[in-house]
């Protein structure tokens, strides 16, 4: 039993992509044993710094007995060339070749021994290809070399049995050697198994295991915490970068002055941790301190480095501090006349254009919504003028956050405020969603002008692209209403903004747009409903029929059905519709007009009174439920009427010699349909 | 190498002259700044053209670089809408350019050994130069001091072979050295005269003429007359002088965004306008290459 070791040393390869690589080298290799049936431990690792990728794979036998086979050739009608060939290829001769019948005709045939492959000269013949499998997210290329990889590539070792395989990958030779410098990539060493390798580095405190830096990482920030009675906030992802920025980490607590904890957390958040990969901390009730944590690379013996990102984090905080003091005490109010001269869109006026019409637009919303009219359009008034602050000329991703500051510091009213601060969340799938209902106003306005401008200058993303991320607008437009359950007429709504525009003496064409923007809409839904993880033939069923005010009803709808499809409620619902919409659709190609309606005039039994009865108790139900429906009720009710269904196909005939007959059957059976129709259209459904 | 010596700490123009000297030891070409207005060393032709081709090409110069939308009246202490950056480019990219920048750090009295160098992920791109790079931004102590990138494309081009360029933006660097909070203080020369001294007053008009006087009708114009004169020379196929209206094309726009006349959606607009440009110039460059 022998252990593989590889290291790819390289100039610093990003947190991302190290990651990456690693599940990739981990996947390839795993899947190269297996396919060569050689044995190995499978709990093996493949570990990174941002200079080495490191595989270590223990418990692969030396040798692998390979049966013997026959291996076929080709036939004896072909060419004498193809024998040849063949003879070459298995570096035999031709005293050794056979021929044998086979069901496809009789071919040459040569039989391989039984024999012992030395695992050592299959790994050195493959490790360069399973190398070249490496996937990466974003590669580059260097120097006038060919290969692409995620930084530089700057040498590889390799190591099977504490032998060195060599082999040649692109325009590097393996060897047993690697740089224990990373700095001035010096200092060559030799290796000969995983374990001399990690001592020698652990010694320099070089840890190559991840999550060994992680928890060293965590353990140090915890014990210095607990100390200080200090908390930091969960986040992963962070953590996840640092750990893979550094190779020795020493984690360093370093504070700002206390008067900078006057800005708003978000602007001092977002700079320590975007900004500078700093893990904010917070006392016990949440409040951001003073204090905060650097994951060095290198031990502080001068205690350089806190001074040195101390100075740092003092000279951003006092950028953003001054801004925050210019900006905060500029009357909002007084500014809203400046977005005149910022242009929102080429074609779509200015910002000052687009918050008038976002206050009808919201006005508007305000009535569905029972909210004040006055709130509303305050905060549409002055949800734009952050905009033109330094601070959101700073911290982009703080717009809206940032007016929300404004405005709680200029006195405006809580869920102004609030308003203001959320009006661009949802920003797609995954992100924070509002909750108070001014928030979802000023959001919905926000997105639906945008929409409609967007569509009315025929901006349209097209499939492959979408530089104004208008997708993402009409997904966050469908989750605003889907999740917070809002019953708004999302066509009227539309129509009002076209005349918003019209107002603002916009030529837009209503009809196209709210057509065009209709099927929009509506396909970012069906997309929704499939990250939802909703069957495909649901979604297709639930947006046939239901419409654009409706999206609301064909999520629940959806939702309801998807649950319920292997349970009898949703199975024999589908069942009758399915029975009888199969025989209508065979009748309708030898077309037969149906009325809508059956007459029970022409009934000959009680099997077809039974399922007319039950057809019009079901309508009733679907015209009494109202805005209140239960949809799980309404898929128990559909599916009650199975015993009748079946009563009537296993005594009625509906192909009768009298077409008279025959067609009310039909039209029974088209009033069944039809009332199903009240859930969503069935006809897609597979059963 | 006799540099300076570390027992005081290098002045602003002792940290240029170290620079150069030790990149001129590297076999760099020592250039003066270009002499048109830029947003940073990487629009000087000797890097965004000699990027392009197969010639090898090694140069480093001080580029004074123009972002209007960074002046600050003088006011603020880390910002500026002119100042300097040194940049490095070396085509094609040398196997040990790690090391040769940290040496060049020691040049002017960063022992990297004694601080937390780190090379953080930054994968650059310029919209208006068609570029696009892989590398890293160099933090030392958690300060940015340098810009590492290896160029993928230029001008809509793929490199071949690929450069690699380094931008040190020198106020930065020299603020670190010197230990100083703002960048007005530092010490310019052995005679105590301090940034304050030579750049405040300009700051402070620039600012003005940038953010209030600058005429945006006039300059919409002038954006359009360089256009329509860059594409004349490109069709002349004289790809220098062309790229040389299309950075004044790209210095006006500069000023009309600073005056905030441009929305952010037009913004797009106007970059790929330039874009188109430095793509056209590309071409007629690599054409006189081969």
């Amino acid at each position: 039993m022998s252990e593989l070791f590889v290291e790819l040393f390289s100039e610093e390869i990003p947190a991302k992509l190290q990651i990456n690589a690693r599940n990739e080298l981990k996947k390839n290799i795993k899947n190269f044993l297996i396919d060569n049936q050689i044995k190995f431990n499978e709990n093996f690792n493949v570990y990174s710094t941002p200079n080495r990728l490191v595989l270590h794979i223990d418990k692969i036998p030396n040798e692998i007995k390979i049966n013997s086979e026959e291996i076929r050739g080709p036939n004896v009608n072909a060419p004498e060339k193809a024998l040849e060939g063949f003879i070459r290829s298995n570096n035999t001769t031709l005293e050794k070749i056979f021929k044998k019948s086979t069901e496809k005709g009789e071919f040459y045939f040569f039989k391989k021994e039984s024999r012992t492959i030395k695992v050592y000269d299959l790994l050195e013949k493959n490790l360069s290809e399973i190398l070249t499998k490496i996937t990466w997210n974003k590669s580059m290329k260097w120097a006038n070399y060919d290969l692409y990889w995620g930084r530089p590539l700057k040498s590889i070792l390799a190591i099977f049995n504490k032998k060195p395989l060599n082999f040649v990958f692109n325009h590097i030779n393996s060897s047993n050697k690697t740089f224990t410098d990373k700095s001035l990539e010096e200092g060559l060493k030799i290796f000969n198994d995983f374990n001399s390798y990690i001592k020698f580095f652990k010694q320099k405190g070089v840890l190559i295991d991840q999550d060994l830096r992680k928890k060293i990482i965590q353990n140090k920030i915890n014990e210095i915490i607990n100390k200080k009675n200090l908390k930091i906030e969960q986040n992963e992802r962070l953590v996840d970068e640092i750990v893979n920025i550094v190779e020795k980490p020493a984690v360093i607590i370093c504070n700002f002055d206390k008067k900078f904890l006057n800005v708003p957390s978000e602007i001092l958040i977002t700079t320590m941790q975007s900004h500078q990969k700093y893990l904010p901390t917070f006392d016990k009730k949440n409040n951001l301190t003073n204090n905060f944590f650097v994951v060095s690379d290198i031990k502080d013996t001068k205690g350089f480095v806190k001074l040195g990102n101390e100075r740092v984090i003092e000279a951003r905080l006092s950028d953003a501090e001054f801004f925050w003091e210019k900006n905060k005490t500029q009357n909002l109010v007084k500014q809203v006349d400046k977005l005149k001269n910022i242009n929102y869109f080429k074609g779509l006026g200015s910002y000052f254009d687009k918050i008038q019409r976002m206050r009808k637009l919201s006005s508007l919303i305000s009535d569905d919504f029972l909210i004040s009219k006055d709130k509303i359009e305050i905060a549409s008034s002055i949800c734009k003028v952050d905009l033109m602050s330094d601070l959101v000329g700073e911290f982009p991703e703080l717009q809206g956050i940032v007016g929300g500051h404004f405005a709680k510091f200029q006195g405006f009213d809580k869920e102004v405020c609030l308003a203001v601060s959320e009006q661009y969340l949802p920003n797609g799938m995954e992100s924070k969603i509002p909750k108070k209902m001014y928030s979802v106003a000023l959001s919905l306005s926000d997105k639906l002008d945008s929409l409609v401008g967007f569509f009315g200058i025929n901006l349209k993303p097209t499939s492959s692209k979408d530089p104004y991320a208008i997708r993402r607008m009409a997904i966050s437009l469908v989750r605003l209403i889907v999740e917070n359950e809002t019953k708004i007429k999302l066509k009227d709504l539309i129509v009002y903004t076209c005349s918003a525009y019209r107002d603002q003496g916009y030529d837009f064409d209503t009809k196209k747009i709210q057509n065009e923007l209709s099927d929009f809409i509506i396909e970012r839904l069906k997309n929704y409903l499939k990250e939802k993880k909703i069957r495909q033939d649901i979604i297709e069923s639930s947006t046939f029929l239901l419409g654009l005010d409706d999206l609301l009803k064909a999520y629940k709808k959806s939702l309801c059905l998807n649950k319920n499809i292997k349970k009898e409620i949703g199975f024999e619902t589908i069942a009758v519709y399915k029975r009888s919409s199969n025989i209508l659709n065979a009748e309708e190609k030898i077309s037969i007009e149906t009325l809508g309606f059956a007459d029970p005039g022409l009934f000959k039994n009680d099997y077809e009174k039974k399922l007319y009865k039950k057809i019009n108790d079901i309508r009733k139900y679907f015209l009494s439920i109202g805005k209140d429906e239960n949809y799980e009720e309404s898929l128990k009710i559909l599916s009650s009427i199975k015993n009748e269904v079946n009563d009537f196909f296993d005594n009625v005939i509906v192909n009768d010699e009298d077409i008279i007959i025959k067609k009310n059957r039909l039209e029974l059976l088209n009033m069944l349909c039809k009332t199903f129709d009240n859930y969503f259209n069935f006809s897609k459904i597979e059963a | 190498m006799v540099y300076k010596t570390k027992k005081k700490n290098l002045s602003f123009q002792d940290t240029i002259f170290n620079l150069q000297k030790y990149w001129s030891k590297k076999g760099c070409v020592i250039l003066q700044p270009y002499d048109l207005e830029v947003g940073a060393g990487t629009f000087h032709p000797a890097t965004t053209l000699r990027s392009l081709g197969p010639k090898p090409w090694k140069t480093a110069y001080v580029q004074p670089s123009r972002r209007p939308t960074d002046g600050r009246y003088g006011d603020n202490p880390n910002r500026l809408q002119h100042y300097y950056q040194f940049q490095v480019l070396i085509k094609p990219s040398p196997k040990e350019i790690k090391k040769m920048y940290l040496n060049s750090l020691s040049s002017i009295g960063i022992n990297y050994e004694e601080h937390d160098i780190r090379f953080v992920e930054d994968d650059w791109e310029s919209p208006t130069l068609g570029a696009a790079g892989l590398g890293w931004e160099v933090w030392c102590d958690g300060m940015e001091v340098s810009q590492f990138t290896y160029f993928q494309q230029m001008a809509g081009v793929e490199c071949k072979p690929v450069s690699v360029e380094i931008t040190y933006g020198l106020e930065r660097l020299c603020m670190f050295i010197q230990n100083k909070k703002s960048v007005f203080d530092l010490i310019w020369n052995d005679e105590g005269i301090t940034y304050k001294d030579v750049f405040h007053k300009s700051e402070k008009e620039f600012s003005a003429y940038n953010f209030e006087y600058a005429n945006t009708d006039n300059l919409f114009k002038i954006f359009e007359m360089l256009e329509e004169e860059t594409k004349l020379l490109v069709e002349k196929k004289i790809s220098l002088p062309a790229y040389d209206q299309c950075l004044k094309c790209s210095h006006v726009f500069n000023i009309l965004d600073a005056r905030g006349v441009i929305s952010v959606a037009q913004r797009a607009e106007y970059i790929a306008r330039i874009r188109e440009l430095t793509k056209s110039i590309g071409k007629v460059w690599i054409e006189s290459q081969s």
